[in-house]
């Protein structure tokens, strides 16, 4: 599937997909949001909640590597190593 | 954060009800919050226990007596701080008193070699949800977890 592909679907379908499909890479909260970050086959797709796991505000897809950026910056590498 | 108060959640203590006790261990409270609520429907017949980490969970199942109810389910986070969800399962099995209570791994993870873990250890596997819409049905398969018996009565009685 791509980017154009998925974007296609309603929300219903899309949410169906990143969870039959969709590898969990991570989660970050900014302000008053909560975001689950996931990859789908060749891309990666952002769910934003206005409240944690109640209701998805939107989606949003990118294929760049840069959305993992916020995601990366979480992992405590001290514990990794330690 | 809003608490269905229908629902007997009790944090940590020892059952004082004769309902059937799910354990759930997970450190996100909102994910604790979500299955609480999930199992509001069953409140007449299930009391949900929380504990914060798989440490806490053990501790609170080694403080039964022989005489206290034994979970009906214990629902367990992967990632949890002190002791992760995948330790406190391969513990529980070792476990004589509850090596065989029907245990779900419940996690953000879909990753198979989480699942096979899962397998390898007689263990339920379900991914959490993306949005609330999908807990009905997730709640429907952590019962299907119980024994015969209590899946019955837990069905019993639908609030």
């Amino acid at each position: 599937m791509t980017v154009v592909e998925f974007e296609a679907l309603g929300m219903t379908q899309q949410v169906s997909m990143l969870y039959r499909h969709g590898v969990y890479i991570g989660k970050q909260k900014r302000l008053d949001q909560v975001m689950l970050l996931y990859q789908l086959d060749h891309f990666y797709v952002e769910v934003i909640y206005s409240r944690y796991r109640r209701y998805i505000s939107r989606l949003r897809c990118t294929s760049s590597v840069s959305v993992l950026d916020p995601y990366l910056e979480q992992i405590d590498v001290e514990q990794l190593v330690g | 954060m809003t608490r269905v108060t229908s629902l007997q959640a009790t944090y940590m203590t020892k059952p004082v009800s004769q309902k059937n006790i799910v354990l759930y261990a997970d450190d996100d409270p909102d994910d604790l919050e979500l299955v609480q609520d999930a199992f509001a429907r069953y409140a007449k017949n299930v009391e949900v226990i929380t504990a914060r980490d798989g440490s806490q969970a053990l501790s609170w199942l080694n403080r039964l007596s022989e005489e206290d109810p034994r979970p009906c389910l214990i629902i367990l986070d992967i990632n949890m701080p002190v002791l992760n969800g995948k330790e406190v399962l391969k513990r529980l099995r070792n476990m004589e008193q509850f090596g065989s209570v029907p245990v779900v791994l419940f996690t953000t993870s879909s990753m198979p070699l989480d699942d096979n873990f899962a397998r390898k250890y007689s263990a339920g596997f379900v991914t959490k949800p993306l949005d609330v819409n999908q807990m009905q049905v997730i709640t429907e398969l952590f019962i299907d977890h119980c024994s015969d018996e209590i899946k019955k009565n837990i069905r019993k009685h639908i609030l």
